[in-house]
């Protein structure tokens, strides 16, 4: 790419991060054009790639090159949704959300149980002591008082009252620990978006780091 | 005093914060990085994989993620063809950006690897639609699922990796970058558990406290945790690069931010008893 080329598209960059950045101090007109700018940019960019690298090879290679007909079927399922916009006949957009809701709950849904239920509650089953390593035990003992603390608090239909009250309050300190952890993540990342547009800012286009 | 801390103006706070990462991005002052147990795990299964070995690298993200990850797939590049080790990356993804960011990757990194060369050491199928169904269709056909055509429009039936490779099932590991759904989940429930494929993530910091369920069942193998952990893993690949720039930022923006929990909760708490004194 020529260096022209990428100087406009290092200023656009820069342009367009400083606008976004500055709402944070105040809601601007610049800032609103940037938002919409890049909402309209991906959505767009996503309906071209579609077409263009999937839509366009099953319709004219597929179905009207290679003459597989059976494609008509889920062309036109898929195009049927687009009736939602004709009053009319928006009924028969509903053919395709029940063609989507079947495949998720069907197809989907039913390779959910063993991975995400039956391999982590077997992920509990963890040994209390005898690993050789103290600090091992301890975690253990902490992984799996949390867990059940924790899964007791959602127990709506039983008063929090005595034991069972004792063990939800564990299991709301377990949680209220996770989430600090989970914010501590968040702010993480955030800082770590923040600190890839200056990376940017400060090398490639200001030419002040390396 | 406290109560002027308390409701001080938020735009103080970022011009802060700002200033902080800016200086610290310009005059680092070069603080350790230690490789953490997860990050060690990830580099010793790319490490003990036999050369020539065909890793699936699954591109779940957008540009929203190029800092934390990137960095991470550069380093795994690096690992997979430095001294000789000659692993060869077939990429994919069920985001949009999927085909982009391997480009990205792989245009950055081929500079250092002249002679590695597209088809043979690399594909890059790009995004194809379909999310979590796509998955299953990889494991019959990758060529028939990706339409015959990669990223670029190669007819895949030229390339010679892909006639070796023609299902996700041979992949002798999937490695992923993930900033959201779909993402680790998806491949687990329909790729590495039913076929046994260990399955190493880059994710997004945020995205840790879910996945980490997932290390401690043994469903994920090794994870590199957001910018810290491809700092980590740069560090491991011996090729330090963004990430490991941005590690002083990131630590100062850190502890700057405690302070400001800090002075923030002391004058909650003192600003609360004069109240309730008052």
């Amino acid at each position: 790419m020529s260096e022209s080329v990428i100087t406009v598209g290092n200023w656009l960059q820069a342009f367009f991060t400083i606008v976004l950045v500055s709402a944070v101090f105040k809601d601007n007109p610049l800032y609103r054009f940037a938002e919409h700018t890049y909402v309209g940019l991906y959505a767009g960019y996503g309906v071209a790639l579609t077409y263009f690298n999937y839509i366009r090879q099953n319709v004219t290679k597929g179905l009207m090159t290679d003459g597989e007909w059976s494609l008509l079927i889920p062309i036109i399922i898929g195009v049927l949704i687009y009736t939602r916009y004709i009053k009319s006949i928006s009924w028969l957009s509903r053919y395709t959300i029940c063609f989507q809701l079947g495949i998720g709950s069907g197809y989907v849904l039913a390779k959910d149980f063993k991975p995400f239920f039956v391999d982590q509650v077997r992920a509990t089953f963890l040994p209390l002591w005898g690993s050789g390593d103290w600090w091992v035990d301890v975690s253990n003992w902490v992984y799996v008082i949390g867990t059940v603390c924790s899964l007791v608090y959602f127990l709506f239909t039983i008063q929090k009252k005595g034991v069972q009250g004792k063990v939800s309050l564990v299991g709301r300190y377990t949680m209220m620990v996770a989430f600090g952890a989970a914010f501590g993540n968040t702010v993480m990342a955030r800082v770590s978006l923040f600190l890839g547009r200056m990376q940017f800012l400060l090398g490639d286009w200001l030419h002040l780091i390396k | 005093m406290w109560e002027k801390l308390a409701n001080i103006d938020r735009r103080w706070l970022y011009a802060l914060m700002i200033f902080v990462i800016a200086l610290a991005l310009i005059k680092p002052i070069g603080l350790a990085i230690v490789p953490s147990a997860d990050t060690q795990k990830v580099y010793d299964i790319v490490e003990q994989l036999p050369p020539g070995s065909i890793v699936w690298m699954g591109m779940e993200f957008s540009a929203g993620g190029i800092p934390e990850l990137m960095p991470a797939i550069l380093s795994m590049i690096r690992q997979g063809w430095k001294d000789g080790r000659d692993l060869r990356f077939v990429c994919a993804g069920m985001w949009q950006m999927a085909g982009d960011m391997a480009e990205q990757a792989f245009s950055t990194v081929k500079a250092e690897f002249p002679d590695k060369e597209y088809g043979v050491d690399w594909v890059n199928i790009g995004y194809k639609p379909g999310g979590e169904v796509l998955l299953q269709q990889y494991q019959n056909s990758i060529i028939e699922t990706a339409q015959g055509v990669d990223f670029y429009g190669n007819d895949l039936n030229t390339l010679p990796l892909m006639k070796e490779f023609t299902s996700l099932k041979q992949a002798k590991l999937v490695a992923i970058f993930c900033t959201g759904t779909p993402g680790e989940k998806e491949y687990i429930k329909h790729v590495t558990s039913p076929n046994n494929i260990p399955l190493i993530e880059a994710a997004i910091s945020v995205s840790i406290p879910e996945c980490m369920p997932l290390v401690q069942a043994g469903q994920i193998k090794g994870l590199v945790a957001g910018m810290k952990g491809a700092a980590e893993y740069e560090v491991l690949v011996g090729a330090p690069g963004s990430a490991t720039a941005g590690m002083d930022a990131q630590s100062f923006s850190h502890a700057l931010i405690i302070v400001f929990m800090i002075l923030g909760n002391i004058g909650y708490v003192l600003t609360k008893n004069k109240k309730q004194a008052s």
